[in-house]
């Protein structure tokens, strides 16, 4: 648990020496619980109230970090049930189970260089295969080969001493043990004390799985990750719940610990549940795009940052790099709806300006009957943005959801606007273009 | 060291709504006492029900992928209905008068009447039913709908914060229940369920449309709003604690990762398989924030959800029906192809 302001203060030297840049040790202690200062800046602290903050600020679920380099991956420091109480930290990284068994070494190498290549973009993020989550074979060279192109590498292994030989070989790449379910966990613990690796710890039941956790920690395994019990969908989402609250309520020492989730294949459902509900590394066993990109998506909107407001900056936008003959669309503020629309229309591969009218982050259609997406507001906003500046053809495409305004919209703007009615739907943006701006432009061109 | 895990107990717990009277074989959904799927703390009367979506007119915006299970009976709301009931085992039905669009064949409130009945008719499971969306004509089609199917027990989709006054007038007169519909806002949702108490809708007749993101569209902003349109209820907030109905089908349907084909973007992988679990994903992730009603548009993906739900509630239905699922859909070869071994 967090410390208050006044419990801090009693472990401070109270000197009010002002080493610290604050006039007092109270002020000092407010801004530690508040979290805006660390206790280094105090050259007086005893260890004692080193210790006794450090332990109070740890984190409820510790972090653990697979893998080295650019692609290594640092997942756990959650600190909230819900999203919505403050976000989600630190998304959960998607592996890909890899089982070399009968390939020739370059069929292997071809299958962990497509995963390689794979990027994604997004709406600001590039998916790409967060790691290899490798079935232990006879030789370790599978592992191997995928550490050396720099994935992480979870060792999924079958026979202590086969994912002993494959640990001993990346060992300095920081894989994740996995131990195969059910199997006697002290070889696995001393063998990851000894390398130093990350470690994930299952158990039949959650009371079994904090103790063994627990247990694993005492035997020195620096960094643990959890498996949940749950064979069929309720069981799961029990204990991933069970596991993120026991995690925060610090009711159990075991339970601070990212989570690790295998998805068998055709269980889209099942990585939907890691995905939503705490799971932290979830491993796939399935491997097309068909999969792979709603669980992407799925990641991608769950943690996204809910503190970020809904609304867009109102302004003119360039969607590519448009010129004074582009198309000039308009639309409300709501960020939404800009994503959507700014997606399509970029997808539409035709270069435009985006004006986003302030209608206090509405829909455009709830706007409008909002009185926020009037005619006049939206003449208002273009003079500011200075349209009339931005394009030659003053031609402006409104959303289909509200060709009402296109008479008081033309209206407001005066001399030589037109009003052109577009698409309903985002997705329609493209045809749009190319059935009815395309032949209109062309009709600028020969007519100015 | 055995753990400690408390169950949690909240003072508050959902409305019970029954969907459908009259000739109807009512679904009643809601009821709850604790967090959505929190089976192992509370106690859920119902089961989250899941309904498919049929059109008045042949919807052509729909993708290939999701019109082949519909074949035949696209625009024929009520062949499509028996299909959706007998075949694809759906609870209940969305039937949504799309083509009382005026964009879309301005067909009028009498016809929109007729196609509703001739629905009634085909089946017993109850319906909601959606109009062309806000505007004068919405409320002139679903008061006729509403009148034309007294005492029938439809859910009328829907009523909103700027526009309620008619719908709620219809549905307290002929025995409906109203869905409120509000932009992802706790707020707004709220403020529409007291406009709708003032009307005299009683709220046990009553459900929130929070309004579906859908997955990489807001599905995000959806989920949190439902999470803490749930925590509302259950701390007591009567207001609030309507059970809420997510259109799934229709806005996973628009995401262009749902429709484009794996020639376009061969990273994406097989449409069909991908539309599939599109919407699949959509919907297991707003149950597990507290939508009580489902609507979905690819039979494939409804049954995947039943599945998924029989683990928590048992794969007998409240309201069994004989045979129960009796199924003409082929699902095709799974992906594949490419092993990951």
């Amino acid at each position: 648990m967090p410390l208050t302001g006044l419990q801090i203060f009693k472990l401070l030297p109270n000197t009010n020496c002002k080493k610290c840049g604050y006039p007092t040790c109270l002020t000092f202690a407010m801004k530690l619980a508040a979290g805006k200062e660390t206790l280094e800046k105090c050259p007086d602290a005893t260890p004692a109230a080193k210790a006794a903050l450090g332990a109070a600020s740890a984190p409820p679920i510790r972090g653990v970090t697979i893998g080295r380099g650019e692609r290594a991956i640092t997942v756990g420091e959650e600190t909230v049930f819900f999203r919505h109480e403050k976000t989600f930290v630190r998304h959960p990284g998607l592996f890909q189970i890899f089982d070399p068994t009968g390939l020739t070494p370059a069929e292997r190498d071809a299958k962990l260089d497509h995963w390689r290549g794979i990027h994604i973009e997004r709406a600001g993020e590039t998916f790409r295969v967060d790691g290899i989550a490798i079935v232990e074979t006879a030789e370790s060279v599978a592992a191997v080969a995928a550490a050396e192109r720099g994935f992480p590498v979870a060792i999924l292994a079958a026979t202590l001493p086969g994912a002993t030989a494959v640990a001993e070989r990346i060992k300095d790449h920081r894989p994740l043990l996995v131990p195969p379910a059910g199997a006697n966990l002290e070889g696995y613990c001393a063998l990851a004390a000894r390398l130093g690796i990350p470690l994930v710890v299952g158990a039949p039941d959650l009371a079994s799985l904090a103790d063994a956790a627990r247990d694993a920690a005492r035997a020195g395994v620096a960094d643990i990750l959890l498996e949940p019990p749950g064979a069929d969908s309720r069981s799961l989402h029990h204990s991933l719940s069970a596991i993120r609250r026991g995690a925060l309520d610090r009711i159990h020492p075991g339970l601070g610990h990212p989570v690790f989730l295998r998805v068998g294949a055709g269980e889209i459902e099942r990585a939907v549940l890691g995905i939503t509900k705490f799971a932290s590394l979830v491993a796939l066993a399935d491997c097309g795009g068909e999969a792979w990109l709603p669980l992407w998506t799925l990641r991608q909107n769950i943690y996204t940052d809910p503190q970020k407001p809904l609304q867009m900056d109102p302004g003119l936008y360039a969607i590519g790099e448009p010129n004074d003959r582009s198309p000039l669309l308009v639309t409300s503020n709501f960020s939404l709806t800009y994503f959507i629309v700014s997606t399509e229309a970029e997808a539409s591969g035709t270069a435009c300006h985006l004006a986003v009218v302030d209608a206090e982050g509405l829909s455009v259609l709830t706007a409008w009957s909002a009185g926020k997406f009037s005619g006049d507001r939206v003449a208002k906003a273009l003079r500011q943005m200075k349209a009339a500046d931005r394009v030659s053809h003053h031609t402006v495409i409104i959303p289909g959801y509200v060709p009402v305004i296109s008479g008081e919209l033309e209206d407001a703007l005066g001399d030589g606007w037109h009003v052109l009615v577009g698409p309903q739907e985002a997705s329609d943006i493209a045809p749009f273009f190319r059935d009815v701006w395309g032949p209109l432009a062309r009709d600028f061109e020969t007519h100015p | 060291m055995s753990l400690d895990l408390k169950p949690k107990k909240w003072a508050g717990a959902l409305r019970e709504v029954t969907l459908g009277a009259g000739t109807r074989r009512p679904v009643s959904v809601g009821g709850g006492n604790g967090l959505p799927l929190h089976a192992f703390e509370a106690a859920f009367p119902y089961r989250p029900a899941l309904a498919l979506e049929i059109t008045d007119v042949d919807p052509v915006r729909w993708v290939e992928s999701v019109r082949q299970p519909w074949e035949g009976v696209l625009g024929q709301p009520a062949e499509a209905a028996r299909r959706a009931v007998t075949d694809f085992g759906a609870d209940l039905l969305l039937v949504h008068l799309m083509g009382t669009h005026a964009d879309r064949g301005n067909r009028s409130p009498e016809q929109a009447a007729a196609d509703v009945r001739a629905v009634l008719e085909a089946v017993d499971v109850p319906l909601i039913v959606k109009g062309p969306g806000a505007g004068q004509k919405q409320n002139a089609v679903l008061a006729r709908v509403a009148e034309d199917c007294r005492g029938e027990g439809l859910a009328l989709h829907s009523a909103t914060n700027e526009d309620y006054k008619t719908l709620a007038a219809v549905a307290v007169a002929y025995g409906h229940v109203l869905v409120g519909e509000s932009p992802i806002d706790v707020n707004i949702a709220k403020q529409l369920n007291i406009l709708l108490a003032d009307t005299n809708v009683d709220l046990n007749r009553a459900l929130i449309d929070p309004l579906t993101g859908g997955l990489g569209y807001g599905l995000e902003y959806s989920y949190s709003v439902m999470e803490r349109i749930r925590l509302a209820a259950l701390g007591g907030d009567a207001m609030l604690n309507c059970p809420v109905v997510c259109l799934v089908g229709e806005e996973t349907w628009k995401a262009k990762e749902a429709r484009v084909s794996a020639d376009k973007e061969p990273l994406w992988g097989s449409q069909r398989e991908r539309g599939i679990h599109w919407e699949v994903s959509t919907a297991m992730t707003l149950i597990e924030a507290g939508a009580e009603v489902v609507v979905m548009r690819h039979p494939e993906a409804l049954k995947r959800i039943r599945k998924q739900l029989d683990s928590w509630f048992g794969s007998d239905r409240s309201h069994d029906r004989e045979g129960v699922v009796r199924s003409s859909f082929r699902p095709t070869e799974t992906s594949g192809g490419d092993s990951c071994r």
